[in-house]
């Protein structure tokens, strides 16, 4: 079952003076439970088609289907929305919420659903206990190693039960033990709760993770490799 | 949890959201005490004025105030007084006879008016008695005592029970003199108690004079009473008489009056618009340091209005927080200053010369705390919206990618 489609997807930065082609007729599908990697070379369009897939950039043409609904159409209030409902978020500099405490960065999102309060608990204490940082509950990020802080966003992605989680480089900032313990944990959590992945990343252990490795060259799909 | 965030993130540059409570502490305290000196020149002297001198209405024959003749006296003037002091609002009348004559000296003569008063009844409307610095009130001279101001016994080089003459045409528009002896000196920053009037008891001045009724009617009402109806009142009942509240009399003063209200807002204008650019320049501070996090939430799903008012909560909260301790501090300088004053005598001088008092007893209404208060939350408000705005206008795929 397809969860996110795109077609025929351009990105075309600088249109008016110089153009520089980012993404060139791109189309893949994402499927349920998938645990993709998007690699390249840095400058092939990773990021910007991570970005455009979770609805944070717009495409020049073409267009994005997430279930039944073209998100290439919504408006930007509708985008967030979109977000928050159905996308959850890892990004390569961690972003948490540094004036909240382990706890509530992983309730945030559940909190801005508007998820009762025992529900938003449970789940994150469920979330951080089965990351290994159960403990960590009540401290900052700050107080947090790098490892320990990404995978509090890999808890805040997956607090809402997203339909699929976008993870930018995950790795890019973590020493081997982290990168290593951190892939453990999302594979863990794409087997046990089935949430679909889709990473940029040209970390191979990462790609040696991956189920499914679309190489993107030059703003174009070179390969698609499902193991 | 957004009031939550917003609360952790002043706390987040601890130094820099304690400067900008700094500046609305010391900007309210600034705000506060100027308004309080500036209110107590005003009051001060507006109370001078009304309470020991003009009263709050004065009646006279109509022809009296066009034309300062003895002859034009109010008709039945103890008659009246009799039916006001019945009336509610009012606390104290009194009548006076008026003569505009010389009082002269072995050294010196100046022109003065002379005030016949009946020295109870004057001394409940204009406290009188109470200005009296040296010598009594009508106390100690047997016959013809005279009250006049300390800038005018010096300027005669006259002492308590000195004697002066007064000299002044009467009734018949014969010049008439008598001697009169200094009874007392009287004590006020008004000019015309220091030195423009002379009191002596009404029975000498109507005796010398040749009349029988009074020139003026003086009426102290109570503070909360609105001296138009009293007044409207009196001359539905008397119209051959004119009947005039404080505002009517002295219109300087009604126009100090006015101007100051309006002061009152051009200060605290000046000092929010002051208040609004560090706010503003802070918090747009603060949220340019925090374009990444501010385009993490929106890309995670956090609506562009809860982000503005955050950055507006974070700065609303600040002026909560400030405008209790500056107001604290203010109040508590006015009240130190209310009771002990502000010694202005190195500028008496000059001070006493525009009738106001060496000793500025500072004032501030309680409404005008109020008022101070939301202008520091509205300021607040204000000065944080343009950072709020800078905020949501943020594209998060950008603010992410921002190093």
């Amino acid at each position: 079952m397809s969860v996110i489609k795109a077609e025929n997807i351009n990105k075309v930065y600088n249109e008016k003076t110089i153009p520089v082609h980012a993404l060139n007729d791109v189309s893949i599908e994402i499927t349920k439970g998938e645990f993709t990697a998007i690699v390249g070379p840095s400058g092939c369009g990773k990021t910007t088609l991570l970005n455009i897939l979770g609805g944070l950039d717009n495409p020049s043409s073409g267009k994005v289907i997430v279930g039944d609904t073209e998100i290439t159409k919504l408006s930007d209030a509708e985008l967030i929305d979109y977000r928050l409902k159905h996308i959850g978020f890892v990004f390569q500099a961690y972003n948490l919420i540094p004036v909240l405490t382990t706890m509530e960065n992983v309730e945030f999102i559940m909190l801005l659903q508007k998820r009762p309060k025992v529900e938003r608990d449970a789940r994150a204490m469920q979330l951080l206990e089965e990351m290994g940082i159960g403990d960590k509950a009540n401290q900052r990020p700050s107080q947090l190693s790098g490892g320990q802080q990404q995978r509090v966003a890999v808890a805040r992605a997956l607090a809402s039960k997203p339909e699929f989680v976008l993870a930018d480089e995950p790795t890019a900032n973590l020493d081997s033990t982290s990168t290593s313990a951190l892939l453990d944990i999302m594979a863990k959590m794409n087997e046990e709760e089935g949430a679909t992945f889709v990473f940029s990343t040209h970390d191979q252990r990462v790609i040696d993770k991956a189920r499914r490795v679309i190489t993107l060259e030059d703003g174009k799909v070179i390969s698609d490799e499902r193991r | 949890m957004l009031i939550k965030i917003a609360w952790r993130n002043i706390w987040r540059s601890r130094g820099r959201s304690l400067v900008v409570l700094g500046s609305i502490v010391v900007g309210i305290w600034a705000l506060v005490a100027a308004v309080g000196f500036m209110n107590g020149f005003i009051v001060g002297y507006m109370a001078d004025s009304i309470n020991h001198d003009i009263s709050n209405i004065q009646i006279h024959n109509p022809e009296f105030k066009r034309d300062k003749e003895v002859k034009y006296i109010i008709t039945d003037a103890e008659t009246k007084i009799d039916k006001i002091q019945t009336w509610p609002g009012v606390k104290a009348v009194t009548s006076r006879v008026l003569v505009n004559g010389m009082i002269a000296s072995p050294k010196k003569a100046s022109g003065v008016q002379i005030r016949g008063i009946k020295p109870k009844e004057e001394a409940r409307v204009t406290q009188l008695d109470s200005l009296i610095g040296d010598g009594a009130y009508f106390e100690g001279i047997k016959r013809n005592p005279i009250l006049i101001g300390k800038k005018l016994a010096e300027k005669l080089g006259v002492k308590v029970k000195s004697k002066v003459v007064l000299t002044f045409t009467d009734s018949h528009q014969n010049l008439t003199s008598a001697a009169f002896r200094v009874a007392g000196i009287i004590e006020s920053s008004s000019l015309n108690l220091n030195e423009g009037y002379a009191f002596v008891l009404q029975s000498d001045l109507t005796r010398l004079l040749g009349v029988q009724d009074a020139h003026e009617i003086a009426i102290l009402t109570d503070p909360q009473v609105d001296e138009s109806i009293i007044v409207t009142k009196y001359q539905s009942e008397y119209p051959g008489d004119l009947a005039e509240t404080w505002r009517e009399i002295a219109p300087e003063l009604a126009l100090i009056q006015e101007m100051y209200s309006s002061m009152l807002y051009v200060l605290i204008t000046i000092v929010m618009i002051a208040l609004v650019f560090g706010i503003l320049n802070t918090m747009l501070m603060a949220v340019l340091e925090r374009f990444k996090e501010l385009g993490m939430l929106m890309a995670v799903g956090m609506a562009r209005i809860k982000v503005f008012g955050m950055v507006l909560l974070e700065t609303i909260f600040i002026g909560i927080l400030g405008a209790p301790i500056g107001l604290l501090l203010g109040w508590s300088t006015m009240f130190y200053y209310t009771q002990v004053g502000i010694d202005l005598s190195a500028y008496s001088e000059g001070l006493e010369s525009f009738g106001y008092s060496s000793i500025l007893y500072p004032y501030i209404e309680n409404s005008t705390y109020w008022t101070i208060a939301v202008a520091v939350i509205i300021t607040a408000f204000v000065g944080a919206i343009y950072p709020a705005w800078k905020a949501v206008k943020l594209k998060p795929v950008e603010a992410l990618h921002k190093i």
